[in-house]
């Protein structure tokens, strides 16, 4: 009897417990066009009872700031890695030059600086950052490394739209955890587990935020390892969106559900001018009931397929209204955008066809039965081609397929244009993939021709588990102009040595372009890494501790490597 | 003619072996050989040179990771209750100093000093002895106890205790075990999960352990 009362007051505690809201983690905001991000692991206390292990971006606990950043502007970044393991940074969505891609390839060891740099070509959209380090992909998202990035352009700044960061408009990256007995995250290489049992949204159990009674603006990501959302609100009411994957759609579609795959990112608009102070509603997943392969729809609770979260409708966010801005956003734009598609009928240059394979009987999902393999190239584009590649997936489970390099418009699901989502009408990186369809896009492979395969653009499966499983591809974009059979001596001196703040090279000939610069101890430790580095103003070497260094200059032309040797002062 | 002696009584032989792999598999308590490392004061510190030891507490941990920084002040109380008892604490860092600047030797002696570390903080530079105790993670602890042939096996394996970020609300799993050897009482709880920072191995894909 007593035991049984005590089992009812635990349980009445435990539900209350579970009822108590936690206010959502905005991430920082950083504006500028250079960037320091320092990844590291980090602690948060995310359960009652232990810390749990996260990994995170200089002052989160999980997760990382939000990146501003403007078209035509060229944008540098400082990527410190400070986990204990080796990463890479990808960012997704952004048109760059594949050696600052961050895919598998661009490695950056523990203790190391990556400084990539490119000048933002897309436009305004909500895109993201976040490490592809082949087979740890999932255990480092897990940990919770990653970030948005939100471009801004002249188009959508002259639309009357909410833009207020954190008040009108604010981040959502959506994503769920199962935890271990010692309150840690169940992930790889210890856990086989796909699906969270407890819901996250920035990196906060619980979440509530208070939001102002008008319009206001939500930018989701699908920040999963595996489950996909389907996105509404607690009263069904109508909401915007306004933006997928790769920038402002040409007009607001009004819908009362989205589904929102791994690696999609929508913005929606939602009215809660007629809502009353103090009210509030929930943003929820209703994934109960879905068709067979969708992700997160099976039944199971426990397994590696198995999750809580399962197969039923679930809160994202809680959502209290408060008290009206100075100078509200009353109206959705009628227009948004004025973007020309292709459509299913425009002349490409290349068709190219991908079939899901594998994944059963215990082998991993592939590309046409082609695991990934890091030195093997499986598709080379012209650059300025246009191409329309249909993904085709007869087979057991729903994928989530995403294109570096570009943005693509998808023409048809099928082969019927029509059945193309409005939700995904715009500019795209990322699709649902369900299982028993096929999915048909066009791009244009403009800019960035490289020949280098040491620095290739990916294709690949974004659930975690799959690309790190081997559901992945790789491509250049190669130009047949070029060698002229000449090399250039590769040859270079350094100066001053000893050097303090900065280190100048100076090249022996000076038809040599340098492609990649690495800054390595004498133990082999590399502390810096430099792809197509703007050495005619110095590198800056102020971050090294003092001591003696090697510098290896990799040219463009024969990819050979030259080393010197300097001392740090 | 070896082979021959055992044919008689291959069941016996069987039997045996049977035997011996159950007893393995149940009772097993990893043995550990003696060791030695540089201890961040330049001298050597050997499990052979505690004479009067009963056991240790043996804690790999490292400078960086954010879950053993919050466990110096802990190993320290420990440290002081334990050693006069004949339990000392060594603190091992056997992280990959190759890849990791910030576990260099120079940084291990600035955070003895900052942390007022009172026990051993010793580097496994070449991680056998990590390797030895199977350790998977910054802070891991382990309990070895002396047995009456003067052989150290391992008693307790795991987290210091329960609660990183609080130490009063913390089930003290390490201190537990360590009363209960005291006591002569086998230890209740011999396995708890380690979290932290996940230890390397030099050449190895993925920790074997």
């Amino acid at each position: 009897m007593k035991k049984s009362i005590i089992t009812l007051i635990v349980l009445a505690i435990t539900s209350l417990l579970q009822a108590q809201y936690n206010n959502l983690v905005i991430p920082e905001a950083l504006y500028g066009t250079t960037f320091n991000l320092n990844i590291h692991e980090s602690t948060k206390q995310l359960r009652t009872g232990n810390l749990t292990v996260t990994g995170s971006i200089n002052n989160e606990t999980f997760w990382g700031p939000t990146l501003f950043i403007n078209k035509g502007d060229e944008v540098h970044l400082n990527v410190t890695n400070n986990l204990n393991e080796s990463t890479t940074v990808h960012w997704h969505g952004m048109h760059l030059p594949a050696v600052m891609d961050g895919g598998p390839h661009q490695v950056i060891p523990a203790g190391t600086l990556w400084q990539p740099y490119w000048t933002v070509k897309n436009q305004a959209a909500t895109l993201w950052y976040h490490p592809h380090l082949h087979e740890t992909t999932q255990a480092q998202i897990t940990k919770g490394v990653g970030g948005f990035i939100i471009v801004k352009d002249p188009i959508e700044s002259a639309l009357a739209l909410p833009r207020t960061y954190g008040v009108d408009d604010i981040v959502l990256a959506l994503t769920s955890r199962s935890y271990t007995t010692a309150n840690q995250f169940e992930t790889p290489p210890t856990s086989t587990r796909v699906y969270g049992d407890y819901m996250l949204t920035n990196g906060t159990p619980n979440a509530q935020v208070t939001l102002p009674k008008q319009y206001v603006r939500l930018r989701i990501l699908n920040a999963e390892i595996e489950r996909g959302y389907n996105l509404g609100f607690s009263d069904n009411r109508t909401f915007y969106i306004i933006a997928n994957d790769g920038g402002l759609l040409n007009a607001p579609v009004a819908v009362t559900r989205v589904k929102l795959m791994v690696g999609e990112r929508i913005e929606i608009m939602v009215n809660l001018g007629n809502d009353t102070v103090g009210s509030s509603l929930d943003l929820k997943a209703y994934n109960s009931g879905q068709t067979l392969g969708f992700p997160g729809g099976e039944p199971n609770t426990t397994g590696q397929f198995g999750s809580l979260l399962n197969n039923i409708d679930f809160n994202v966010l809680h959502i209290n209204v408060g008290a009206t801005t100075t100078s509200p956003i009353t109206s959705v734009p009628t227009t948004l955008e004025n973007n020309t598609y292709w459509t299913a009928t425009t002349p490409v240059n290349v068709t190219r066809t991908l079939a899901v394979t594998g994944g059963q009987a215990g082998t991993p999902f592939t590309f046409d039965n082609t695991p990934f393999v890091l030195t093997t190239i499986n598709k080379t584009v012209n650059l300025n081609d246009t191409e329309k590649w249909t993904v085709t997936n007869n087979n057991i489970f729903g994928h989530s397929f995403h294109l570096h390099d570009i943005e693509f418009k998808i023409v048809a699901r099928n082969g019927v244009t029509t059945q193309v989502g409005t939700h995904e009408s715009g500019w795209k990186d990322t699709f649902y993939l369900p299982r028993n369809e096929s999915v048909t896009f066009i791009g244009k492979f403009d800019d960035f021709a490289d020949s280098d395969v040491n620095h290739p653009y990916m294709y690949h499966c974004h659930f975690a588990g799959h690309e790190d499983g081997g559901m992945m591809g790789q491509f250049l974009v190669t130009t047949t102009l070029g060698n002229d059979g000449i090399n250039p001596s590769t040859d270079f001196s350094v100066y001053p040595n000893p050097a303090n703040e900065k280190l100048y090279i100076n090249l022996s000939d000076a038809n040599t372009e340098i492609y990649y610069v690495t800054i390595v101890t004498v133990t082999g430790r590399i502390v810096m890494m430099l792809p197509q580095p703007q050495w005619q103003n110095g590198i800056d070497i102020s971050s090294l501790s003092s001591g003696v260094y090697i510098i290896q200059m990799m040219d463009k032309k024969t990819k050979s490597l030259t080393a010197k040797k300097f001392i740090k002062k | 003619m070896k082979k021959k002696g055992c044919l008689p009584s291959l069941f016996l032989c069987l039997t045996i072996t049977l035997l011996s792999f159950t007893s393995i598999r149940y009772t097993s308590e990893t043995s550990i050989k003696n060791f030695s490392l540089k201890n961040v004061n330049n001298k050597t510190v050997s499990l052979s040179g505690y004479k009067n030891a009963k056991g240790f507490m043996i804690v790999f941990t490292c400078n960086k990771c954010p879950m053993a920084k919050f466990y110096s002040d802990r190993l320290n109380k420990l440290h002081a209750k334990y050693q006069s008892k004949g339990v000392y604490l060594l603190a091992i860092n056997s992280m990959d100093t190759l890849a990791y600047a910030e576990e260099s030797f120079k940084l291990m002696q600035k955070k003895a000093t900052k942390d007022k570390l009172a026990f051993p903080y010793l580097q496994d530079k070449l991680q056998i002895v990590a390797k030895q105790f199977k350790a998977t993670h910054t802070p891991q602890a382990y309990v070895i106890w002396k047995d009456h042939k003067g052989q150290y096996t391992i008693k307790y394996k795991g987290a210091i205790d329960d609660n990183a970020g609080d130490a009063t609300n913390a089930k003290p799993f390490l201190a537990n075990a360590v009363e209960e050897l005291l006591n002569n009482k086998p230890v209740s709880e011999t396995n708890t999960e380690s979290f932290g920072c996940r230890i390397f191995y030099r050449g190895e894909k993925e920790s074997m352990y």
